[in-house]
C-alpha cells in the first residue's frame, strides 16, 4: 500500500464526516424498523435493544448487502436476531399457551388495559409465528416476500400465519368472551 | 374437516383478510362466507386483530433524535474487509463445489424426491443428529457467547479442538456458500470430547458443524434428519462422525455439507 500520504490525509476514499447513501438509507428505515422491533418485543426497552442490535449488525455487514432492497435485508437481519434470541422460547409454545389460558379477563373498554392484554397475548406466540404475523399484517410484506426473507417455503409462511391468527384469537377470546362471540 | 374447504381454501381466507384478492375474488369469498357463518366469524376476528395490531404499533413508526448518531456510530470503526483475495478463493471453491456436489448427488437423490418429508427421524435420543440438534438449539440462540473461541483465533481453535478430538482438525472455509466462521467450542459427543463449529451468513442465519468420535467405527452415506424446522445433514467417516445443522433450506445445507465433506476429507489426508 502507498505510504506517501501523511496521517491526516490517509482516510481518503470516503468522507468520514458526511453520512453516505447507505447510512441515509438506514436512517430512512429507522421508523419502520423501530415499529417492527417493538412488535416483536415484550416491552419498549426490549424493542429498543433489539433495534440497536439490528442497526449495529446492518452497519457491520454493509459489505454483504447485495445492493437491492435494503429494507427487506434489514428486516431479515432483525428477524434472525429475534429468532436467535428467542429460539429456546419457540421450543415450548404449548407451555406458554397453557399459561395464556389462565389470563384474567380485563375491562376491554379501557384502552390501556386492552393494549396490555393484546401485548400479553402476543407474548404467548412463538417467535416464528409472531414474526410472520407482524411482517404480513403490520409491515405489509407479501407472503412470498416473507418466505424469501425467512428462507422458508411459502406453505410454512401460511401455516405460521394461520397458527398465529388462531392462537391470538383464542387467547384474546378467553379474556373477552362477550365482545368477540356475537350472538347469532 | 368438511367439503367447505374444497371451495375456499384457508390460504384464500388469509389473502382476503390481507387484501390480496381482486374484486371478483373478494366477491366470491364473501358469497361463500355468507353461507358459512362460523368461518365468517373467524375472518372477522382476524380482521379485528389486524386492525388492532396496526393501531397498536403505528405510534412506534417514528424517528428519534438518537437515530442519526446510532447509524453513524460505526463509521470510524471501518467496514468489513472484502478482499479480492477472498473473492478469488471463493470463485475457485465454488467451481470445486459444483464438481463435488455432483459427485455426492448419488447419496441423497432418493431423498430429494419428497423434500418436505423428513427422510429419517433418528430414533435414538442420543444419536449423532439429535446431539447436533440439541447443540444447535442451545448455542445458536446465544447472542453474547455462542462460542468459546472466536473466529479471530482460528488457528488456536483448530489446534485446541483437534488435540481434544485427537484428530487433525481443519476448520472448513464456508465462504463459498456464504457462511463465515463465528467460532467453536468443546462439547461432549457420544460421551467423549467433541467439537462444535458455528457459522453465520450475512443475515445472521446460523448453522453448526458438530464433530464427534465414533465408537462403532463404521461408515454411513449422507443422511438427513429433520426435527421441526431444523435440518441436520450427517455422515460418519471412519472414526469421526460429522453433523451439519441449521434452520436453513435443505439445498443450502446440502451445499454446506458437501463443502465440509470435501474440506474434512482434505484434512484427514494431510
Amino acid at each position: 500500500m502507498s505510504q506517501d500520504r501523511d496521517g491526516s490525509d490517509a482516510s481518503a476514499g470516503a468522507d468520514a464526516s458526511a453520512p453516505d447513501a447507505f447510512e441515509e438509507g438506514v436512517l430512512g428505515l429507522m421508523p419502520a424498523l423501530r415499529r417492527y422491533s417493538r412488535s416483536l418485543a415484550r416491552s419498549d426497552s426490549d424493542g429498543e435493544d433489539l433495534l440497536q442490535d439490528c442497526i449495529e449488525k446492518v452497519l457491520a455487514r454493509r459489505q454483504q448487502w447485495r445492493g437491492v432492497n435494503l429494507r427487506a435485508w434489514a428486516f431479515t437481519i432483525m428477524t434472525n436476531l429475534y429468532r436467535n434470541r428467542h429460539r429456546h422460547r419457540a421450543l415450548h409454545p404449548e407451555v406458554e399457551y397453557e399459561e395464556a389460558l389462565g389470563l384474567v379477563a380485563e375491562d376491554q373498554n379501557a384502552d390501556p388495559l386492552q393494549s396490555r392484554r393484546l401485548e400479553r397475548a402476543l407474548d404467548r406466540l412463538s417467535a416464528e409465528n409472531r414474526s410472520v404475523l407482524m411482517l404480513v399484517v403490520i409491515e405489509g410484506y407479501r407472503y412470498q416476500d416473507v418466505a424469501e426473507m425467512m428462507a422458508i417455503p411459502i406453505g410454512t409462511v401460511m401455516s405460521r400465519l394461520s397458527r398465529a391468527r388462531r392462537q391470538l384469537a383464542e387467547i384474546m377470546k378467553d379474556g373477552n368472551v362477550i365482545a368477540l362471540r356475537r350472538p347469532k | 374437516m368438511t367439503h367447505e374447504f374444497n371451495t375456499v381454501s384457508e390460504d384464500e381466507l388469509h389473502a382476503y383478510v390481507d387484501g390480496y384478492l381482486s374484486p371478483p375474488e373478494r366477491a366470491r369469498i364473501e358469497a361463500w362466507l355468507d353461507m358459512h357463518p362460523a368461518r365468517a366469524q373467524e375472518v372477522r376476528e382476524w380482521q379485528a386483530q389486524a386492525a388492532a395490531l396496526k393501531q397498536h404499533f403505528a405510534p412506534y413508526a417514528r424517528g428519534e433524535e438518537g437515530d442519526r448518531a446510532l447509524v453513524s456510530a460505526r463509521r470510524h470503526q471501518g467496514n468489513a474487509v472484502a478482499s479480492s483475495h477472498a473473492s478469488v478463493l471463493r470463485r475457485i471453491a465454488a467451481g470445486l463445489l459444483i464438481f463435488v456436489a455432483g459427485g455426492l448427488a448419488g447419496f441423497y437423490i432418493p431423498g430429494m424426491v419428497a423434500p418436505d418429508r423428513p427422510l429419517e427421524t433418528a430414533a435414538s435420543p442420543d444419536s449423532l443428529p439429535r446431539q447436533a440438534q440439541s447443540a444447535f438449539l442451545v448455542y445458536a440462540s446465544e447472542v453474547r457467547h455462542p462460542v468459546e473461541v472466536g473466529a479471530d483465533q482460528q488457528a488456536h481453535l483448530a489446534t485446541w479442538l483437534g488435540k481434544r478430538l485427537d484428530y487433525g482438525l481443519k476448520i472448513p472455509d464456508l465462504s463459498a456458500v456464504g457462511f463465515s466462521l463465528v467460532g467453536g467450542r468443546l462439547i461432549p459427543v457420544n460421551g467423549t470430547a467433541g467439537a462444535m463449529l458455528m457459522y453465520e451468513d450475512g443475515s445472521g442465519q446460523r448453522l453448526t458443524v458438530l464433530l464427534g468420535r465414533n465408537r462403532d467405527n463404521r461408515e454411513t452415506s449422507f443422511r438427513i434428519a429433520s426435527q421441526g424446522g431444523l435440518e441436520t445433514f450427517y455422515w460418519i467417516d471412519g472414526e469421526i462422525g460429522y453433523a451439519v445443522t441449521g434452520e436453513v433450506p435443505r439445498d443450502v445445507l446440502r451445499k454446506v455439507a458437501g463443502e465440509c465433506y470435501r474440506q474434512f476429507e482434505g484434512s484427514e489426508a494431510s
